[in-house]
């Protein structure tokens, strides 16, 4: 083969070949690169610059934390890229677990003082337990009955969430039963479980309520799953040991230091506790151990600077973002303005969302892959909507935001500006991207797994649920985190709902008007004083930047660690 | 998670778990459930009082609306007072005549069409004059030539028919220079009532120009361009003084130039001064939040409040008129 000559001539035959066109796309495709990136990087410079306003300080307090955490950290930053990469990935997760792990423990801190108390959050666990354990109780006593279990299985939480339905509507049924000769006796409305927990004279504290239902029920999972990696049972159960104690302690030793009991309960759950089964297994394999030191070093740099600058006397700077404007109402003097309640409204906005285009999207994704027709004329017809759905995620998000309006405000006559609508009319606008993400997911499953599901006499069900849906679950994940990540900064629909300019309350129920994070930054950008339009401005943005930067960072981990192991 | 394939594990861990909060519930760890449970989100300074108001309505009326809304709310904590800016007429017809809104900000008194446009859906508008407004005319802080504008040159400006479009056209003896203008869409009271009072019922206001709901831009847009010109409400000329130059006004040629002012508005001299409205719906009234609110507004509207905000605070016996009305209505 190497001694075969071409039979075409090729370019390197006579020696004039020009790079020159070459090197000057390449050199056209790198400027246009760097022209983006450096123009978004300087943007966003300049928004942070506002935001936190690091030249108000003094220089000694600027060259303590410089001396304190910026250059360890770029030491150990540098350190990890040249000699050690895996310990730089170990860094990287170890300081972004407790990030994520606060972040989520303020989301939960935020739903228990806006949405529901922690009884009415735990009597809504126990009936959903309650519910599981009739549909598994029912799986055991008549295994064979299909049909039977499906109405069990959407019943049960039903009955033991809702009760039976209002008592009117009982007696209509009666009534109708009676007129034909049935005697029903539904006279009387029973009341589910849930409401029963409701009616309890006493029940348990609210930190007692917590640790039952978030900090064991997470101990018991991280113990299982330490279980599993170390197969030592002592181990697993040391894991909940640990952590059931960590948070007891906690919630005896929290008010000498000023943490509130259901607080550090969350804390316990969500930082904690993942952080701590991560060290152990990073430990446990020995790989990367020295990235453990980033956060550490971190946070002994944060505690030397406070400590010398408070020493010495440095004044910090005077920040725009800070404490006061993450849990305050916005106000008429920029100074006192914050963004709390829209913080709060976008959150619950985002549960909507959640509850609704994903299992809507992602049904329809598995529909579309696994069910529809592909062939003949009902063929056509699915690509057709298949291309439809890709149009959809084109429309301008100004559409859905009328579509809202027309839909949810005047048809259904829903109080305007509320969360739900809110929700909705941006959870329509991600559906398509939801549904389009699914989808690519689902297809990425090899079709082997799916023949070889059929092969050993699995039915399509049995298939989809067992090996297309665990397969694909990452993927969709990503998708819909990506989504969700774009519905949070969308501004045009809730323009349109009538989302009002400044709402100083936090929305206490889904049908509660309310604000959202972007909607406030837009009401800022043309407030009267400039203070509001250059610092709470960006103060704002950076917040929202933030809670994206975060939602994208959970995407990539999740597609990373999907990708390793698919 | 406890469906572990050995069942003595699962029972060990029962065993410990239950006896921990066996423990922890002998020690006492419950609490009555005749405490208030509404998860303790409504923080203090409430007094019983709550509900909700929804403000629409006036760019022009929204910094003082915004202002009343905070300070009722320190009173108040469980109202919930939502403000927004949709411009006067956009407020009208698309929220607060549907029913959709308590109460609309306007710049302008209502229109026979908006008032049918409500009766249609059983809204019944109660006015309040609660502010005046001095509406202010600026240029470019560049633009030496100009210190005062007639009416009759204003709607030269602003009206397509006498074909203006440098300022050489205005005056002879000003630059050939194109004049940039920047003013509040057509649905916005500050609109209707130039509209109304400078080019004239019978004349159409031009469409050659950058119309805004946000008065900033207007500001911004002024600021930018050395022919910029643009009208807006008072107190926004007032926070950005440094930025844009207010041009003198004078209706006829005879009468005197006045720079806008809150004391020139207020003794009238000032040619371009106008009432600012809030307009409730007569059955919003009747919800106790809303009718406390109003009251507080209408109280307040008298005071220095206002007047920081760059606005003509209504007088004494103004107030007395609104405040009789509201106790008429409200009962």
């Amino acid at each position: 083969m190497a001694t075969r000559k071409p039979e075409t001539g090729w370019h390197g035959e006579n020696s004039d070949v020009n790079h020159l066109r070459g090197r000057a796309f390449e050199a056209t495709c790198l400027a246009l690169t760097a022209f983006g990136l450096v123009s978004v990087m300087l943007l966003l410079l300049f928004v942070a610059n506002d935001a936190f306003r690091p030249l108000s300080a003094d220089v000694g307090w600027l060259a303590t934390y410089a001396v304190t955490v910026v250059v360890p950290l770029a030491a150990l930053a540098v350190y990890y890229y040249r000699l050690d990469e895996p310990a730089g990935e170990v860094a990287y997760v170890a300081s972004g677990l407790p990030v994520v792990g606060l972040l989520l423990t303020g989301g939960f801190a935020v739903l228990f003082t806006e949405l529901l108390s922690v009884l009415e959050w735990f009597a809504l666990l126990i009936s959903l337990v309650a519910a599981a354990g009739l549909i598994v109780a029912h799986g055991r006593l008549r295994p064979k009955a299909a049909l039977e279990r499906l109405v069990v299985v959407l019943l049960a939480p039903v009955v033991t969430v809702f009760g039976l339905p209002p008592t009117r509507f009982n007696w209509l049924v009666t009534d109708a039963a009676a007129a034909l000769g049935l005697d029903f006796g539904l006279y009387y409305r029973v009341i589910s479980l849930r409401e029963a927990i409701m009616l309890l004279p006493f029940v348990p504290t609210d930190w007692v309520m917590l640790l039952l239902t978030l900090v064991l029920p997470a101990a018991g999972a991280a113990g299982w799953f330490v279980e599993q990696r170390r197969e030592s049972r002592r181990d697993g159960l040391a894991v909940v040991g640990l952590t059931t104690v960590a948070a007891v302690l906690g919630v005896v030793a929290g008010p000498l230091l000023g943490i509130g009991a259901d607080v550090w309960l969350l804390v316990v759950t969500f930082a904690v506790l993942p952080l701590g089964v991560y060290v152990e297994g990073v430990l446990r394999r020995g790989e990367g151990v020295r990235g453990l030191a980033f956060p550490v070093v971190a946070v002994l740099g944060v505690v030397a600077g406070s400590l010398i600058t408070g020493a010495l006397g440095f004044a910090g700077p005077d920040p725009w973002l800070d404490w006061g404007f993450l849990t305050s109402a916005t106000s008429r003097t920029a100074a006192d303005a914050g963004i709390y309640p829209s913080m709060v409204g976008s959150v619950m906005m985002i549960i909507v969302i959640v509850l609704t285009a994903f299992p809507v999207g992602v049904g329809a994704a598995i529909y579309l892959e696994e069910y529809a027709p592909s062939q003949g004329l009902m063929g056509k017809f699915v690509t057709l909507i298949e291309i439809n759905i890709g149009n959809l995620a084109g429309v301008p998000s100004v559409v859905y935001g009328l579509l809202g309006l027309a839909l949810f405000i005047r048809v259904l006559q829903w109080p305007q500006g509320s969360i739900i609508v809110a929700g909705l009319a941006v959870g329509l606008l991600i559906l398509p991207i939801v549904i389009i993400s699914a989808q690519e997911a689902i297809r990425s499953v090899p079709d082997s797994f799916r023949q070889a599901s059929y092969g050993m006499g699995a039915t399509r069900w049995q298939t989809i649920r067992q090996v297309v849906l665990p397969e694909a679950l990452p993927g969709i994940l990503t998708g819909t985190i990506l989504a969700l990540g774009r519905a949070i900064g969308e501004t045009a629909p809730l323009l349109m709902i009538g989302a009002a300019a400044s709402v100083r309350l936090a929305p206490n129920s889904f049908f509660d008007v309310g604000s959202m994070m972007p909607r406030q930054i837009f009401s800022w950008s043309s407030e009267l004083e400039p203070a509001f339009r250059h610092g709470v401005l960006a103060a704002g943005v950076i917040t929202l930047l933030a809670v994206l930067l975060v939602m994208n960072a959970t995407a990539i981990v999740i597609r990373n660690r999907y990708q390793r192991t698919g | 998670m406890t469906d572990s394939p050995s069942s003595g594990l699962s029972r060990r861990r029962f065993l410990t778990s239950s006896g921990t909060i066996g423990a922890l519930a002998l020690a006492g760890c419950t609490q009555n459930t005749s405490r208030d449970g509404d998860g303790g989100s409504a923080d203090s300074g409430s007094d019983g009082l709550s509900g909700q108001v929804i403000i629409k309505g006036s760019s022009t009326v929204f910094p003082i609306s915004d202002a009343m809304a905070e300070a009722f709310m320190d009173e108040h904590g469980s109202v919930n007072v939502t403000v927004d800016s949709t411009g006067s007429g956009g407020g009208f017809e698309n929220w607060f005549c549907p029913g959709d809104s308590d109460i609309n900000g306007a710049s302008r008194p209502i229109t026979d069409a908006e008032v049918e446009q409500c009766s249609s859906n059983d809204v019944e508008p109660v006015e309040f004059e609660i502010a005046g407004d001095a509406l202010t005319v600026a240029v470019n802080n560049d633009a030496d030539w100009v210190d005062c504008l007639t009416f009759e040159e204003l709607r030269q400006i602003w009206s397509d028919e006498a074909g203006v479009t440098n300022w050489s056209d205005v005056r002879d003896e000003w630059p050939d220079m194109e004049i940039e203008r920047y003013g509040p869409a057509s649905t916005s009271g500050t609109f209707d009532y130039f509209n109304g009072n400078v080019v004239g019922e019978d004349t159409e206001h031009t469409t050659e120009y950058q119309p805004t709901e946000e008065d900033e831009t207007i500001v911004q847009g002024i600021r930018d361009n050395e022919g910029g010109m643009g009208y807006f409400g008072f107190a926004y000329y007032n926070s950005n003084s440094e930025a844009v130059k207010a041009v003198e006004v004078k209706a006829e040629n005879d009468d005197e130039c006045t720079p806008p002012s809150l004391a020139n508005a207020k003794d009238g001299s000032y040619p371009l001064a106008r009432p600012l409205f809030l307009y409730v719906a007569e059955s919003a009234l009747q919800t106790e939040a809303v009718s406390e609110f109003i009251r507080f507004y209408l109280e307040q509207a008298e005071t220095d409040v206002v007047q920081d905000i760059g606005y003509v605070p209504s007088s004494a016996e103004q107030r007395d008129e609104n405040l009789e009305k509201l106790d008429e209505i409200a009962g």
